[in-house]
Formats: structure tokens, C-alpha cells, sequence
């Protein structure tokens, strides 16, 4: 069975939760030694779930997000996010067409081709009037980066 | 995030540095869009050096979305230069690649959208 070892936990409001999770789970990836190419993409998908909680979930109002960090076995961390709005999937958010044209695309909707692009793993589950979203992380980035970040 | 504005000949250059994330995405946004206006075919164009910009989350493609859609429905021309390999990726995996004209190196770009501009700009 994989070795899981709680490393942090914040709950925030939505009014600064973006930044505040982001700097929490920027930090946790650090303490876990994920190179700096990765802890920035660890920050892109935690400012895009946790920016969709803020905007889905609670749809522009008030309420609390809840970050929690694991390591896993290996170089992995485990982050979930729990909130207490309407039920809101972001894993069933479709995919954009962003086939079309630049007169037909829509400003906005990169945030969830990221995400899934970032992410090594992810489970969404309806608890106790809690939205709950898992993600797995691995240590090796995703994106080519400058040699700095490695 | 700081922007830092010079006027080329017909192109303004936009020098972003630093992170473009939720939280300063409105700033990039307030330098930005205002020079959208009159970018309309070759009496004003806009190029964005990207160079030093090390972080671009959904927030920041928006924005940079939103000009260069204004720029195109005015028959104006917004183009990218010196993005960095990550900012490059995220590019890619919203296909702002196959939408946006970018380029490796400022002077590349100027070179390909305004020679007076470029003329300027090596002049220093």
C-alpha cells in the first residue's frame, strides 16, 4: 500500500483563496524538492481549479476552500480541494473547440485543456454537500522548460 | 508584472515582465487592451515581448486573446515575440500557436511587420 504522509492544510476564503492556494501548494512542491519547472505548473492547475471553485461552485460568492497536501510514495503529492458550494465537476467541464478560428474563439476556456495537461491524475467525488477534488501530481514536469527551471 | 510602452515608427512595443496570473492578469489587461484602439492596418501595430515573462495562467491568455481578437475585427495586426519555452507550451496547448503571428526574437518580429520600426529599434 502506498505511503501517504500529510504534509499541509489551509482553508481560505474565496476572496483570496487563488493566491493563497497557490503559494501553499507552490511551497509544499518545493519542501517535496519538485524542480522549479514543476512548481510552476503545479501553481498554473492550482490557480485554474481553485479560480473555477471561486467562479463555478460558489458563483461569485462568498465561501471557503480547503487545500490539502500529501506525499505519496515516490515523487508524488496528492493535493484535494473541498468546498462547500453547488456540486461543480471540473473534470466534466467539456473540452473548447480550439480548432476554430480566431474570430470564433472564446477569450476564456484554455483553463481546463491546462489543467488536464498539467495534471498526472484526478478524481472528483459529491461528499456531505462537499465538492472533493483529488490530484495526483508527479515530479517530472510536463512542459519544456528553460534549463534554469529544471 | 510590470509593462513597459515605446512607440516604433507604427508599432507600439509592449515589454511585459514578470508573472501574469489571476491576480495581475487585470493589470496586464488595463496596459494592454487601451492600445487596441486605433490598431488598424499599417498605421498602428502591436508587438508584445513576452520575453521576460515567466508565468501565464488562463488569466493572462485571456487577456492577450481578447486584443488580439479587437486587433483582427479592425483589420489590425498584434503580434508576440521571445516567448519562453514554458510560455511557449502553454501556447500550445490553448492553440494560441495556430491563431497568434510569434516570433523568436523582438527584432525578428519588427522585421516582419514594420522595416521602419526595425530601423528604429536597431538604431537603439
Amino acid at each position: 500500500m502506498a505511503e501517504r504522509v500529510m504534509s499541509g492544510r489551509i482553508t481560505t476564503s474565496t476572496i483570496d483563496a487563488v493566491e493563497h492556494c497557490t503559494q501553499f501548494a507552490a511551497a509544499q512542491a518545493h519542501e517535496a524538492g519538485f524542480s522549479l519547472a514543476r512548481v510552476r505548473e503545479i501553481e498554473l492547475v492550482v490557480e485554474e481549479v481553485v479560480s473555477n471553485i471561486c467562479g463555478h461552485s460558489y458563483g461569485g460568492h462568498p465561501g471557503s476552500v480547503e487545500l490539502s497536501c500529501e506525499r505519496l510514495d515516490g515523487a508524488n503529492l496528492a493535493l484535494e480541494f473541498i468546498d462547500y458550494g453547488r456540486p461543480f465537476d471540473i473534470l466534466a467541464l467539456p473540452m473548447p473547440d480550439l480548432a476554430v478560428d480566431l474570430d470564433q474563439r472564446d477569450p476564456g476556456g484554455v483553463g481546463v485543456p491546462m489543467f488536464r495537461a498539467l495534471v498526472d491524475h484526478a478524481t472528483y467525488r459529491r461528499e456531505d454537500l462537499r465538492n472533493i477534488l483529488q490530484v495526483i501530481v508527479h515530479a517530472a514536469p510536463k512542459l519544456r522548460s528553460d534549463p534554469a527551471a529544471r | 508584472m510590470e509593462c513597459k510602452i515605446q512607440t516604433l515608427a507604427n508599432v507600439v512595443l509592449i515589454e511585459v515582465e514578470g508573472r501574469i496570473d489571476h491576480g495581475t492578469a487585470p493589470a496586464f489587461g488595463s496596459a494592454l487592451l487601451p492600445h487596441v484602439d486605433g490598431c488598424t492596418g499599417e498605421t498602428k501595430k502591436l508587438l508584445l515581448d513576452l520575453g521576460a515573462v515567466n508565468y501565464m495562467s488562463s488569466a493572462g491568455l485571456r487577456v492577450v486573446m481578447i486584443a488580439a481578437k479587437g486587433c483582427r475585427k479592425q483589420s489590425g495586426k498584434m503580434v508576440l515575440a521571445a516567448l519562453q519555452p514554458t510560455i511557449q507550451e502553454i501556447f500550445k496547448i490553448g492553440r494560441f500557436d495556430m491563431v497568434l503571428d510569434t516570433f523568436a526574437t523582438v527584432r525578428e518580429a519588427l522585421a516582419a511587420i514594420s522595416p521602419a520600426a526595425l530601423a528604429l529599434y536597431d538604431k537603439g
